[in-house]
């Protein structure tokens, strides 16, 4: 019996590299990595414009006071330029670009935990996984090490978030298949950090191979248990990932620990264990680069920072004019504008798209009221109603309908025959709702302090 | 441009497109949901025109036709995109004429379809935004304006085929519908299985309650509706009219009421009209219900025959106060819940 949640959608999986080895892509010839890489301060460059660096030599840093994780040189050679441009997400933050000398050369601070993780205290575990730079490698990029620290003492169950329900994306998939050893060894270890007694490595039943593979791993190992997930969108969603599983409803506002439960990705897991066996901090990650304007589809291992015009070139060019260029999943990914975008260690994957997937019907966008978004919501609101209050600029009601559980996923907008941009508006009021809490307190603590 | 795409230079275009996700959508658009209405009800409407003759066929094309027409000339008037290509004036042109009667003369299809596309449904914004059911309201209307050619019904087995364009009553062999019978406290003389099949006076397409059910469990099977208002009305009507027959059994009472009249064309196709019915499930069999009891509640007390259209209409206007009441509970709203899993 699967596991599964109320509401949700299926979507075309697309998963057409799940067969594709993993390959290791040659050393770009420059990487330019972003000091925001994860939810929290953006870390700031400790190097500067003709340092030489080397693999895994910090090069951004944040205080230990502040949310926020360091950030290390993917590559060897030399710093060419600390750059103010826009990332993935279309906020500004600083950018190191690095020009590869080709050397691969690993800095004298990589050395591998030789002693017993047993013996080491929760403190300085959690001390080296904020040291490694490590982030939820899922997509929301939080950091590790706070994620930890939320969790102790309260977390029941530590689940590994294999869902992977986006659909084209197999990172996860191939990391299973191919290297389920540093993802259990990354399990114990955050087993020990957080202090939970048992995890469940949860995958969708569309990676049965995977499960199975895992499973096989796990033989006399009985705190750590393999889940079946139904294959539906958006099982990989922390809210309904825990439902599942457990049967609890997470509100909006609270986090899993709240629950009893700490979730981490697989590729996390893998970074945390390499973080202690080779001291290697998250310097590289596996993604997807997939779409139908790819000539080959793969999944690869690259450093981070890589451009998406070099991963592109790797994949044996275009064989059609994409439209898009989608950093992550296409349900929840954000579109670039850019060609030589950077990886971050949190995208999971770059999808080439041509106009195929966005055509338009002949007739404006309106809403038909079939009711289908409330039937598909995941978090049971009335998409419908809070995209129609933003459309007249009612964001009070719309914060009373709820905008602000909506998790995005966009099931709404996926099955919407008007084909109204309904996660959209609701983003929209979420910004809004935002913006003007935080002018209401800035308000009244400067009428406080007069 | 990094040199490393020199390659694909040509393949990457000069502005790649940002727009917010998701990226990829379902292929259904509002223009698929009202084919597949068309679809679903070809079968009862077809019945019709084999039972009532060729002038069944001509009604309905002229009021699609009409419908489309008005549509676009009205949309073109004010300044509005033209929107014809969704197909939803044709769904509300076919509705409209299966609610006729085979004899009304030509122009009543017109001024009907005037009034659902222009009036009830142009008027209030278009698609989306009416409030009552166009093809209803129609129907309605000409009903209160022309009573009588409204609910000249011709008797089973006479067909009409004259395309005489008139502007009085067209010659037909006309008879009591088993609606009017069961009104005068009387069991119809059709039996059960006659109106299963249609072998029964009435509107073009509401005689044949088994092909009607085939293209709702259509429209059911397709996702195009969902079972809670069908569910609701006909369960209602049912459980009503057993409790409190009229005249014989309550069991053969109840069939014969579910099956006359337009209950069967409106539980399926009308009181499920996307724009006029509730979101929400819990506001869709409040809804259902209420339809199914204005309905009783007419048949058994009213001074006309039929109650379908005035329920519906009726139970149009509250939809969203019944949307308020069917709100889902939010995920986590009530806290930890823990089931048996």
């Amino acid at each position: 019996m699967a596991y599964t949640f109320k509401g949700g959608i299926h979507v075309e999986e697309h998963k057409h590299t799940s067969k594709c080895e993993t390959v290791t892509v040659p050393t770009p010839p420059v990487v330019k990595i972003s000091m925001n890489q994860s939810i929290g301060a953006p870390a700031a460059p400790v190097v500067k414009k003709g340092d030489s660096v080397k693999i895994g030599q910090l090069i951004g840093d944040v205080p230990e006071s502040a949310l926020g994780c360091p950030v290390h040189s993917s590559v060897s050679g030399t710093v060419t330029g600390i750059e103010e441009t826009r990332v993935t997400d279309g906020s500004i933050h600083k950018v190191v670009v690095i020009e590869s000398d080709g050397e691969n050369a690993v800095h004298e601070s990589v050395t591998p935990f030789t002693g017993n993780i047993a013996e080491l205290s929760r403190d300085e575990i959690i001390r080296r996984i904020r040291a490694a730079g490590i982030t939820g490698m899922g997509g929301a990029a939080f950091p590790t090490y706070a994620k930890i620290k939320s969790a102790v003492g309260k977390a029941e169950y530590l689940i590994v978030n294999c869902a992977e329900c986006e659909p084209f994306i197999t990172a996860d998939h191939r990391l299973l298949l191919e290297d389920a050893d540093s993802v259990i060894a990354g399990v114990k270890i955050l087993l020990r950090a957080t202090g939970a007694p048992q995890a469940y490595i949860a995958i969708e039943d569309n990676k049965a191979d995977a499960a199975k593979k895992v499973q096989k791993k796990l033989r006399g190992v009985d705190f750590i248990t393999v889940k079946m997930l139904k294959t539906k969108y958006p099982q990989g969603d922390e809210r309904q990932l825990i439902f599942a599983l457990t049967g609890r409803e997470l509100a909006a506002g609270k986090l899993p620990a709240d629950a009893g439960c700490v979730i981490f990705n697989a590729a996390t897991c893998a970074a945390v264990y390499r973080a202690f066996a080779e001291g290697m901090p998250l310097v590289r990650r596996t993604l997807t680069v997939s779409g139908d304007c790819v000539k080959t589809p793969s999944n690869l291992s690259v450093p981070v920072g890589t451009t998406a015009s070099y991963l592109i070139e790797q994949c044996g060019g275009l064989t059609k004019t994409p439209e898009k260029l989608i950093a992550g999943g296409p349900m929840m990914g954000q579109a670039q504008w850019d060609p030589d975008m950077p990886t971050k260690k949190s995208t999971s994957s770059l999808l080439l798209l041509s106009a195929d997937y966005s055509k338009k019907p002949a007739t404006p966008a309106v809403c038909i009221r079939c009711g289908r978004c409330v039937k598909n919501c995941p978090m049971r609101l009335m998409p419908a109603y809070i995209a129609s209050f933003v459309q007249k600029d009612d964001m009070e009601n719309a914060e009373k309908y709820g905008a602000m559980s909506c998790v995005e996923c966009g099931s709404c907008s996926y099955n919407c025959p008007g084909k109204v941009e309904i996660v959209q508006y609701i983003r929209v009021a979420k910004n809004h709702i935002r913006t003007e809490a935080a002018r209401m307190k800035a308000a009244r603590e400067a009428s406080e302090n007069k | 441009m990094n040199e490393n795409i020199k390659n694909n230079a040509e393949k990457m275009p000069d502005l790649l497109c940002v727009s917010p996700s998701p990226h990829i959508k379902s292929t259904d658009t509002t223009r698929s949901i009202m084919i597949d209405v068309l679809i679903a009800l070809i079968p009862a409407f077809a019945w019709g025109v084999y039972m009532m003759g060729l002038r069944a066929l001509v009604i309905g094309l002229l009021s699609v036709i009409c419908c489309v027409l008005f549509e676009a000339g009205v949309q073109f008037i004010l300044h509005r995109p033209v929107t014809v290509s969704d197909c939803s004036a044709a769904v509300t042109g076919l509705i409209f004429a299966m609610n006729l009667p085979v004899t009304v003369p030509l122009w009543m299809p017109v001024v009907g379809s005037f009034f659902a596309i222009v009036v009830v449904k142009q008027l209030f914004g278009g698609i989306g935004k009416n409030i009552v059911n166009p093809a209803l309201a129609a129907r309605v209307f000409l009903f209160s304006a022309w009573a009588g050619q409204m609910s000249r019904f011709t008797a089973p087995g006479n067909p009409v085929s004259s395309l005489r364009i008139t502007l009085g009553d067209v010659d037909a062999v006309t008879g009591a519908t088993p609606l009017a019978a069961l009104k005068n406290g009387v069991v119809p003389s059709a039996t059960v299985g006659d109106m299963l099949i249609g072998n029964i006076g009435g509107s073009i397409g509401e005689v044949s309650a088994v092909l009607l059910l085939l293209g709702g469990v259509y429209l059911i099977v397709r996702r195009v509706i969902t079972w809670h208002i069908p569910v609701a009305y006909l369960g209602s009507v049912a459980l009503i009219t057993f409790l409190f027959p009229q005249t014989g059994t309550g069991g053969m009472f109840m069939l014969y009421e579910l099956m006359a009249g337009g209950l069967v064309l409106g539980a399926f196709f009308m009181a499920t009209d996307y724009v006029t019915s509730p979101i929400t499930p819990v506001g869709r069999l409040l809804f259902g219900v209420g339809c199914g009891g204005i309905t009783v509640l007419i048949r058994y007390f009213g001074s006309y025959p039929e109650g379908v259209s005035f329920a519906i209409l009726i139970m149009n206007l509250l939809v969203w106060y019944l949307d308020l009441a069917g709100m889902p509970k939010r995920f986590g709203a009530v806290g930890e819940k823990v089931s048996k899993k």
